[in-house]
Formats: C-alpha cells, sequence, structure tokens
C-alpha cells in the first residue's frame, strides 16, 4: 500500500505535489524533500557549511517550506524556491553566531590563494574551487548562483552595501575563473559528496 | 561574452545537485520530523482547549451565573417538562432523562464540549 503510494506520488510533478502538501500530506511533501534534498544540502555545503551543519539547515529550511508551502505558487521551480528558504536560513544561523562580523571589510587579501592547487586536479570541482574564496565571496556567489538570489536581495540578506556585494561576486568570479580556466575541455562538475 | 558565458556554466554547475548516498534516510528524518511536529502542535491544541474549558466553565460557576442560571434553568425546565409531556405523553424511552435543572446543566456541558471540538477542528483545519 505503501509503495503504491510512493509510486503514485513519483509520478507526480512538484507543483502537484506541493498542492497535496498544501492540505497537509505529509508524504506529499516527503516525496519532494526526496526530490531535491541533496540540492539544498549540496548549496549549504558550497556556501560554506560543515556537513552536519549543512544538514541541519537544510531539514529546517524544508520543515519551513513545508509551513509556508501555500507561499509557493509554481511560478519558479520548487527546487529554487526551497534553496533560496535555505540560504536565508544559513545566514541567519551564522548571524546568530556572529560569523559574519567583519565581512564588510573582508577584503581581497586571500586572492592569491586562488591559483594554489589549480594544478593539481586532473579533474575540476567546483567545491574545491570555492573553498579558496573568502567566506564573504564564497557566500554571495553561491547565493546569486547556487541559490538564484539578486545581487539586491544579497546584500539585503547579507545586510551589506549593494557594491559591497557586488565586489565580493566579481572578486569570487575571478578566481573561480582562474581556478577553472586552466583546464578548459575538462569535465566540469560537482563532487560527488558521500553525505 | 565570455563573461556570460562563465555565468551561466557556473550557474549549471551549481544546479548539477551532488549525490549523496543518505538521501533516503535524510528525507525520512525530514519525514519524522513533520510527524513529530504534527503530533506535539495536536496534543497543544487538545491542550489549550481542555484549558480554556476548563476555565471558561470555572469562571461559569464562581460567577452569580450560577444562581440566575438555576432559577431560569427551572423554569425553564418546568416550561420543557410540560411541552415535553404534550408532545410525547408516552415516550417511555425519554421519559428517562433528566428534565430539572440537572438536565440542562448536562445540556450546557455538552454543548460547551462540542463548541471545543468545533473550535479545535477549526484550529487544526487553519
Amino acid at each position: 500500500m505503501a509503495g503504491a503510494q510512493q509510486l503514485k506520488l513519483a509520478n507526480l510533478h512538484d507543483v502537484e505535489l506541493a498542492a497535496h502538501a498544501a492540505t497537509g500530506e505529509r508524504h506529499a511533501f516527503g516525496e519532494l524533500v526526496r526530490r531535491h534534498g541533496s540540492s539544498v544540502r549540496g548549496l549549504l555545503r558550497r556556501m560554506g557549511a560543515e556537513v552536519a551543519e549543512a544538514d541541519d539547515v537544510a531539514q529546517d529550511a524544508f520543515l519551513a517550506a513545508f509551513e509556508r508551502i501555500a507561499e509557493f505558487r509554481g511560478e519558479g521551480t520548487f527546487a529554487a524556491w526551497v534553496k533560496r528558504i535555505a540560504a536565508r536560513q544559513y545566514l541567519r544561523r551564522l548571524q546568530r553566531e556572529r560569523k559574519l562580523q567583519g565581512l564588510a571589510a573582508e577584503a581581497a587579501e586571500v586572492a592569491d590563494v586562488a591559483q594554489e592547487g589549480a594544478s593539481v586536479a586532473g579533474r575540476i570541482d567546483l567545491d574545491e574551487a570555492l573553498k579558496t574564496l573568502s567566506i564573504a565571496e564564497r557566500l554571495c556567489v553561491s547565493m546569486c548562483y547556487g541559490a538564484g538570489l539578486s545581487h539586491g536581495e544579497a546584500a539585503e540578506a547579507l545586510n551589506l552595501p549593494l557594491g559591497t556585494v557586488k565586489s565580493h561576486v566579481k572578486r569570487g568570479l575571478d578566481k573561480l575563473r582562474a581556478r577553472l580556466a586552466p583546464v578548459e575541455g575538462a569535465v566540469l562538475e560537482g563532487r560527488q559528496g558521500n553525505g | 561574452m565570455v563573461e556570460v558565458d562563465f555565468e551561466r556554466r557556473l550557474e549549471r554547475l551549481f544546479a548539477d545537485p551532488p549525490r549523496f548516498p543518505d538521501a533516503e534516510a535524510f528525507a525520512l528524518r525530514v519525514e519524522r520530523r513533520l510527524d513529530r511536529g504534527w503530533t506535539i502542535r495536536r496534543a497543544l491544541i487538545g491542550a489549550a482547549g481542555l484549558t480554556g474549558g476548563v476555565i471558561g466553565a470555572s469562571q461559569l460557576i464562581l460567577s452569580n451565573f450560577v444562581h440566575r442560571m438555576e432559577s431560569a434553568s427551572e423554569g425553564s425546565a418546568k416550561i420543557i417538562t410540560a411541552g415535553w409531556n404534550q408532545l410525547a405523553p408516552n415516550a417511555g424511552l425519554l421519559s428517562g432523562l433528566p428534565t430539572g435543572s440537572v438536565g440542562m446543566w448536562v445540556a450546557a456541558g455538552l454543548a460547551l464540549l462540542a463548541t471545543g471540538f468545533v473550535v479545535t477542528r477549526l484550529i487544526e483545519e487553519i
């Protein structure tokens, strides 16, 4: 019976599942978690969260998404919607732990790190490349290119001036380009994490 | 153009979800937390309804409302009894029901319970 229900849910589109979840069907929401859990966890790790921390925030984000599921109208993808929730939750956690202090002042002092180890990898790894960014750059790039926030939304979420966010994004992109460009023809893919 | 291409490539890299071997376990953990939250919520709503009912009942009992209701209910009971006798003089099964002021209180209590149930259901639906 449970298997049949699982199969039925697996055939539904995200928007249909969200509509079922909005009526309180928790199994429908569970299917959404099954589909997009890895994306959200991956994004949080790319933003700089530790493995356990990323999983905690991802769980909280999905619970928050369930509470607000009626707000999801299917204008964008469910994955993008829940990723934005997760990104904001992670920022709030960092703010609570006062880990965002000094973000505005963070300069490009780690710029040289971008070149470090660029020749080591035969296979280019986004996750490894992201580690060469400063915390601010990594957060800004991940929020804008991973969670789909605009520069303005990222600035608001980070409580930083728009110009500062744009600077962080630009510096981050420069570093990633420098890191990723040398082996242009190689397979580009994110690390296949192991939970 | 090169800049835009790179940004698109970056977006694709970010959109490519990593595969975690414990993806199913993660989903189950979230489902368990959802279930637990739902159970706690139901318990809290029930407890709130019960507390509200007890407070409401105690307030009614402790106020002058009791005396006023007693006199009113005695009058009402007489009228209802008279009406009942006229309508169903031979209703043997129903004749055992309390028709005095006790009956009025029982009816009021049942109405209060029903209201509490309805309010609880409404809150759950909301």
